[in-house]
């Protein structure tokens, strides 16, 4: 079953090989995000580009801001999305002769609310951990779950105190990381008996460890006093940051989380969510660049050459059997991450919303709307699965409360609206399944014939000149 | 002999051990163990072999399976709460039981051969992961339906719908009479009936596919579907009615779940019923008839075999069945890679 991300390009079939063979020179220059396995050069002319042909000293430094001018506008567009928000929920009623429009109202059904918004946040970074494995490596791993639980149970139970040695006082971030090696660790062991089999095989005995870890975790009295619903973390409140220098650290979390009133004197408070949106989303940053480094580096070349001939890897001389299995511990490092985020943000975890099979189906649906394979697209996927969520939830101004503003109670609402986001989740990936295989990021991908931030740069030109 | 601290002593353990075969070899407690793992063994069979069969000849392997069988134990609750008035005898239930397994297969057959013609159709030219994809996707809209429509007519989605759990004989729930008597064991005789059941859908099947025209274009099929086209069988038709087939199959299951005391008719079935589904198909090795018969009977008695072990207190932990299922499945595929009966090389890369 070799899973290829994409459905065969006419790229592919000009270049007449679907791999590039310099052996990963090129990931000596920062390149973001090209996943395109033929590693086309981009021949688009750089016109109004003075620098190129110039070597003067910030040539390098001006060609890689170039480079991320697509990864700036993204981190740019998340950063300032708090502002925005509550700027457009809080838009007064207006009368506009024929009738009153509430366009607060309006926006706050429509914008996911910061609660969703740090969900996309794990949710996109355990898809890209999955699509790390799954879309580079061409390995389906249906237990990612348990990686996920590991990370956010490992941070709980030392913050509880429950496991020797570590005191509870231990840092955030360095249970965080504890929690993504122990990660690391469990994917090597289900590597090591895995990795012989390929195809339905393969996603099979993933699935079945992950549901023998689900089982024991669910019926261990040792994680919490009622293991159906997960423990609580009754520690002190998880910060983000540098360890034991409180000025440089951030409590995460709804209620405890730490707030800022009147920032540099500009009258803007910050919540307590919107403190912990930017904490999470900082790690999400530095997890997404360390899997694109690694993605690019020669490493990350052979993940792909696995992917697309594993027998023509082998023949090459590369032991595929250790490349895949550092790629599966890296891949359950920053899902252990993912779930320790997870957790730290909410507080609790139950087993049902970690190590249970549906999680690992949640990320494989967000995998796909994004596009497999491109490592960015899942977090874009998951964007998408928790607005809708939002949206077809009441629980923070989503569709129905409004629309009974609007129309008054109706059954219509309550059966079909209110709640249902998985009935409209499973239409709309259905139909991507059939109609968008490559998912959202792949498909710009290949109509702008390259990565979007390789392709950015040329496309802003035009429209300077 | 030194005795090391938080061991058990040997001879203590030695003792306990004997302790616990004498209990277990108890003809009473075979008996319990044996019949009730029929049971279970011939509604996993009834549930996974549709699975079985649709990959052996399609290699897709279908995710949607749980969803069929959810839907199935609903229409059949809900055709059974609607024919029975509550007097109705135990002869008139079962006849009934039969009569709506019969309608629900055949109304569900009709309904996968309508999903594989509308939705799977279109990318049997893909990667076997799309197709994993789709019917995954299917099953999960089926189950939200099902949800709202439960929800709709004021029944509980989860746990489960008693009211058609309830239509149940009063006889099945019983311990049976002449076993008690004799042995002075509990077993409900509905296991009796749920294996008996397995045995004639079981024998259904494999004169399906030894006697009849289309069972014999599965097994070509299975063996080499160019080879099949080239002459002259329209495979996309066998393709159609083998999955309209194994819909139906899981439908039936579903139906005999409804009655079954530890599942029951709930959206919960459409994931645990698929996983168990998995297991015993991919214990067997996927695609193989045989495979599944044997692997359904080593699921069916580790499962009785394990919640007897919770039940008379000599493991304390309560989800012991189903850590042992998963933990069959991935001891199978570590020391067999391919399953008991798998052929080599199907449903890999």
């Amino acid at each position: 079953m070799a899973i290829s991300p994409r459905v065969p390009r006419d790229l592919d079939r000009e270049r007449g090989r679907p791999l590039r063979t310099d052996g990963g020179d090129s990931a000596v220059s920062e390149e973001p995000e090209t996943d395109a396995p033929d590693g086309r050069e981009t021949t688009t002319e750089r016109a109004g580009d003075a620098t190129s042909s110039s070597a003067d000293g910030d040539h390098w430094l001006r060609q890689y801001a170039r480079d991320h001018v697509a990864h700036g506008l993204v981190v740019a567009v998340f950063a300032l999305y708090p502002f925005i928000y509550s700027s457009m929920a809080g838009l007064p009623r207006v009368d506009l002769m024929v009738a009153t429009v509430d366009f607060g109202a309006f926006f706050d059904a429509f914008m996911p609310a910061m609660t969703f918004v740090i969900a996309m946040l794990f949710l996109g970074l355990f898809a890209m951990s999955f699509d790390f494995i799954s879309g580079y490596t061409g390995y389906l791993s249906f237990g990612h779950a348990a990686f996920y639980g590991v990370g956010a149970y490992t941070i709980i139970l030392i913050a509880n105190g429950d496991v020797p040695v570590l005191p509870a006082e231990t840092p955030f971030v360095v249970t965080m990381v504890l929690g993504g090696l122990l990660a690391f660790a469990l994917a090597l062991a289900i590597g090591l008996v895995s990795f012989r089999l390929t195809g339905v095989y393969f996603a099979m005995i993933t699935l079945g460890v992950a549901q023998v870890i689900y089982e024991l975790v669910r019926n261990w009295d040792y994680v919490a006093a009622n293991p159906q619903e997960g423990p609580t973390h009754q520690g002190s409140t998880p910060e983000i940051g540098i360890p034991f220098v409180d000025s440089l650290s951030v409590s995460i979390g709804r209620l405890a989380g730490t707030e800022f009133e009147n920032v540099l004197g500009l009258g803007i408070d910050l919540s307590a969510t919107e403190v912990s949106y930017w904490a999470i989303g900082l790690i999400v940053l530095l997890c997404y660049f360390a899997m694109q480094r690694i993605i690019h580096s020669p490493f990350g070349r052979v993940m792909i050459a696995i992917r697309e001939n594993e027998e023509r890897a082998r023949a090459i001389g590369y032991n595929v059997f250790w490349y895949k299995m550092v790629a599966f511990g890296f891949s359950g490092f920053f899902a252990g991450i993912a779930g320790a985020l997870f957790a730290g943000f909410r507080g609790n975890a139950s087993p049902d919303e970690t190590f249970y099979f549906l999680h690992t189906a949640d990320a494989l649906i967000v995998t796909i709307v994004g596009g497999i394979g491109t490592l960015a697209g899942p977090l874009f996927g998951s964007v998408f699965f928790e607005w809708l969520e939002d949206i077809l939830s009441s629980e923070q101004g989503g569709l129905a409360p409004f629309l009974r503003d609007l129309v008054g109670e109706s059954i219509v609402i309550n059966s079909v609206i209110d709640g249902r986001a998985p009935l409209y989740l499973g239409i709309v990936f259905v139909l991507f399944v059939l109609f968008v295989p490559n998912g959202l990021l792949g498909s710009v991908r290949d109509r702008i014939g390259g990565t979007v931030s390789k392709q950015l740069p040329s496309v802003l030109d035009r429209y300077r000149r | 002999m030194a005795v090391v601290p938080g061991f058990v002593e040997l001879p203590l353990f030695y003792e306990g051990f004997l302790n616990f075969l004498d209990r277990l070899l108890q003809p009473s407690t075979l008996v319990r163990i044996v019949v009730e793992g029929l049971g279970k063994a011939a509604i996993y069979f009834i549930i996974a072999v549709g699975l079985t069969l649709v990959f052996g000849l399609m290699g897709v392997l279908n995710f949607a399976h749980g969803a069929f069988a959810m839907i199935g134990a609903y229409l059949g609750g809900i055709l059974m709460v609607v024919a029975i008035s509550a007097g109705s005898g135990p002869i008139a239930r079962i006849a009934l039981f039969v009569a709506v397994a019969a309608v629900v297969m055949a109304a569900m057959t009709a309904f996968g051969a309508l999903v594989e013609t509308k939705l799977v159709r279109p990318i049997y030219d893909r990667t076997p992961m799309y197709q994993i994809l789709l019917t995954f996707g299917i099953g999960l809209i089926l189950e939200e339906l099902a949800r709202i429509v439960a929800t709709f007519q004021g029944i509980q989605p989860e746990p489960t719908w008693s009211a058609a759990a309830g239509t149940i004989p009063g006889a099945f729930q019983n311990p049976i009479g002449i076993i008690q008597e004799t042995l002075g064991v509990n077993v409900r005789a509905f296991y009796l009936f749920a294996a008996a059941g397995g045995v004639l859908v079981a024998t259904a099947v494999w004169l399906f596919l030894t006697r009849t025209l289309y069972g014999l274009y599965i097994r070509a099929g299975s063996e080499d579907p160019e080879m099949v086209e080239a002459l002259g069988v329209d495979v996309r038709r066998a393709f159609t009615v083998v999955f309209g087939l194994g819909t139906g199959l899981a439908a039936l299951g579903g139906v005999f779940l409804m009655w079954d005391p530890t599942w029951g008719p709930s959206v919960l079935l459409n994931i645990d019923v698929l996983l168990y589904a998995f297991v015993v198909v991919v214990i067997g090795g996927l695609g193989s008839f045989k495979g599944t018969i044997v692997a359904a009977l080593v699921v069916g008695l580790a499962d009785s075999f394990t919640t007897w072990l919770f039940h008379t207190g000599i493991v304390t932990f309560p989800g012991l069945p189903e850590v042992t299922v998963f933990l069959l499945l991935v001891i199978t595929l570590v020391v067999k890679p391919q399953g008991l009966y798998g052929v080599e090389e199907v449903g890999g890369h």
